[in-house]
């Protein structure tokens, strides 16, 4: 792996965006930056600001009022852009499936390169997600 | 008498024959009244009987029409009950008698198109600002199915 | 009303935006709020047409993710009223353990969070380690930290044994302490007090004009409380005392939550020393008689309200939901508009909307209008956080 993807694979910058969800994923995020889960040490930073942002976590079926926020979200992120689907509910509409006012997972609006399960997903999970993910981002370039 | 019973009587004894149904449950008093009285009664269940909480304002769809449920929770709670047809929902606000029932007014009328006459802010509150003015989702002829644009590529 | 022209910036107004707050403001001081909670609006009364009662529990619990114990329970005990069969003893009162504990992780997340808003970020990471211990119990007990559905329509999912009962009073132990010792940070930090004593003020009167609910009627001085005024579970067996407080402020929301911390940890453990013996769930037919129901439940936020209709089949023909972050919003306008001597400043946004505790994101935008300058924009309750603290809080 070329000296840039390392860099990029060992502090990743990540921003959360939540689409509508029932905040189950969003808090199980949150708690990976408490004490035990610690995903600092894995040099993840949680930014809020997309700009600056390698990767995007989303949680939550996209709703209708949302699409339009999620599209500009992605498109004002600067290449090279990671978008990570949290949840059941982000990867396919989990409970929601079939809801009028709801589509049907995040990749049903823009491209996903990586999907954690879980309804809500695990702590652990997110690690091991975002590991396997910064293992991919390390081996481009 | 049990409080409930009691509760009962007293809106018997002021309204009479205008309460056309009643049920009476385990802490729950329903009454079904027209919909020119439905704002009589609590009005007098706000100014008179020092009644303060609104829990919510329930909307169905029914045979008849649509049924509109406000359900009062200070002390005994009772649910006052009324139909008002679907060609012509309108039925008077009570958010001058209590101001917090403006939000659940504008989710029936978001979700079942019922106008509340008087109500300050009627505006759109829980649907989205481009769905369309005369689709009210929560009445059975709606299908739950939507066309709502996917990406390219996606399968 | 005067005209305007509004700036176009990077985000057209007439876009159907996410936006949660729209405040009207006068330089740094807000006079007037309205709400646009459409993001949320995922369509689950429809849906919920559309499944069998038992299908419809997943559902439900995923309306909170925070409170979704109350939201279980509350669906569950609102079904079973159209059964004529009584729910057994044993599974009333393990109800009402996973509910108290789940309330339990619920004020520990929010104290993390007010913390977290007022500056205090190693608060945050205490109260959240802590809250691991509740997390790690909830999984114990009914095989997932967060949306448990341990509350079945019939009883409850799985059964207690004796091993998890103590694993169980052990931790309260470990609660009760710490809980102590944030109420007495909270009681004598100075920061705290000028961050939060004044800000956010709900008078009694506005209180229940605008039908607020949980513990932000309760700071306000209001004892109300459905755990106390219409049991449910097996409230009515478990004594608690209902705790306000009244100064009305973001500073009283924060007491009345810490206090009532120490209540669910002695109702959990009267329940466990009560325990009755017998089954843990009854079967029920897929069908239910046709008829009403209705329940008030006390979720973490405050009364949550369910509501259904049944024609007798698998399906409800209605079911309706009212959470409380939505009564409480007619309380946050109130608390967030100036008026006479009571000034609410941009910087205070984010603190008094949290202080309600609400269920929704804090990537929540707030839409901001100045009619007298001609101006509007856009921040994020993460930027007005950070624009206070640099003392930017004009655009």
């Amino acid at each position: 792996m070329g000296i840039v993807g390392w860099a990029r694979s060992k502090s990743p910058w990540i921003a959360h965006f939540c689409t509508g969800s029932c905040n189950a994923c969003d808090i199980e995020i949150l708690a990976c930056l408490t004490p035990r889960y610690d995903i600092e040490r894995f040099g993840a930073v949680l930014k809020g600001s997309i700009r600056h942002a390698d990767v995007l976590l989303v949680t939550g079926p996209v709703t209708r009022q949302v699409r339009d926020r999620l599209l500009r979200v992605y498109e004002q992120m600067p290449e090279p852009k990671y978008v990570v689907a949290v949840g059941t509910c982000a990867t396919s509409g989990g409970v929601y499936r079939g809801a009028y006012n709801v589509y049907p997972g995040v990749d049903s609006v823009i491209p996903v390169t990586a999907y954690i399960s879980g309804c809500p997903v695990k702590p652990e999970n997110i690690i091991n997600g975002l590991s396997f993910l910064l293992k991919k981002i390390g081996e481009s370039k | 008498m049990s409080v409930e019973e009691e509760t009962f009587r007293e809106l018997k004894d002021v309204f009479g024959d205008r309460i056309l149904d009643f049920k009476i449950q385990k802490m729950r008093v329903y009454v079904k009244v027209p919909s020119d009285t439905y704002r009589e009664v609590i009005r007098y269940l706000v100014l008179l009987k020092g009644i303060y909480h609104l829990e919510t304002i329930t909307g169905t769809e029914v045979k008849d029409g649509i049924e509109i449920m406000a359900h009062l929770g200070t002390g005994m709670p009772i649910s006052i009950r009324t139909t008002v047809s679907s060609e012509d929902p309108r039925i008077a606000s009570i958010c001058d008698l209590i101001p917090g029932a403006e939000f659940y007014e504008r989710e029936i009328h978001d979700l079942l198109g019922v106008v509340f006459e008087g109500n300050p802010n009627l505006k759109r509150f829980i649907l989205s600002g481009d769905w369309p003015e005369d689709v009210h989702p929560l009445k059975k002829s709606f299908e739950s199915k939507h066309n709502l644009p996917l990406r390219e590529g996606f399968d | 009303m005067s005209t305007f022209d509004i700036p176009i910036g990077p985000m057209h107004p007439a876009l159907p935006e996410p936006l949660l707050l729209k405040l009207e403001v006068e330089g740094e001081t807000v006079v007037g709020v309205d709400f646009d909670v459409s993001y949320m609006h995922r369509g689950i009364e429809k849906l919920l047409e559309a499944k069998t009662y038992f299908q419809g529990l997943p559902l439900v619990e995923r309306i909170c993710g925070i409170c979704n114990a109350a939201h279980g329970l509350c669906y569950t005990l609102n079904v079973e009223k159209l059964y004529d069969k009584e729910i057994p003893a044993r599974a009333q009162y393990l109800r009402l353990v996973v509910e108290e504990l789940s309330r339990i992780h619920s004020h520990l997340l929010w104290l993390g969070v007010a913390a977290f808003e007022i500056g205090f970020n190693t608060m945050f990471m205490y109260t959240w380690r802590d809250r691991e211990a509740v997390m790690d119990m909830l999984e114990s007990i009914t095989g997932n930290r967060i949306t448990t559905e341990y509350s079945q329509i019939g009883g409850v999912r799985r059964d207690m044994p004796s091993n998890l009962v103590d694993r169980l009073l052990k931790t309260m132990d470990v609660v009760e302490e710490r809980t102590k010792y944030y109420t007495k940070v909270a009681l004598t930090e100075r920061t705290i007090a000028k961050r939060t004593q004044g800000v956010g003020y709900l008078s009694p009167e506005e209180a229940k004009a605008t039908c607020a609910v949980g513990p932000v009627l309760r700071a306000s001085g209001v004892k109300n409380d459905i755990r106390a005024d219409d049991p449910y579970a097996a409230h009515a067996d478990v004594p608690f005392n209902v705790i306000t407080y009244d100064s009305c402020d973001v500073f009283a929301r924060i007491i009345v939550r810490a206090q009532e911390l120490l209540e669910c940890v002695s109702m959990i453990r009267t329940a466990l020393r009560h325990l009755p013996e017998g089954p843990f769930r009854v079967k029920l037919p897929m069908k239910p008689n046709a008829g009403e129901a209705l329940t008030r439940v006390e979720a973490p936020r405050g009364e949550l309200f369910h509501y259904t209709l049944s024609d007798g089949g698998m399906k409800p023909y209605r079911y309706k939901v009212r959470t409380p972050t939505l009564a409480n919003l007619g309380a946050l306008r109130a608390m967030l508009t100036s008026k006479g001597r009571y000034v609410v400043n941009i910087g205070d946004v984010p603190i008094s909307y949290g202080s309600i505790d609400p269920c929704i994101c804090c990537t929540a935008r707030v839409y901001f209008v100045d009619s007298r300058k001609g101006r509007s924009w856009v921040w994020t309750l993460d930027e007005i956080r950070e624009r206070s603290r640099r003392g930017e809080l004009l655009p």
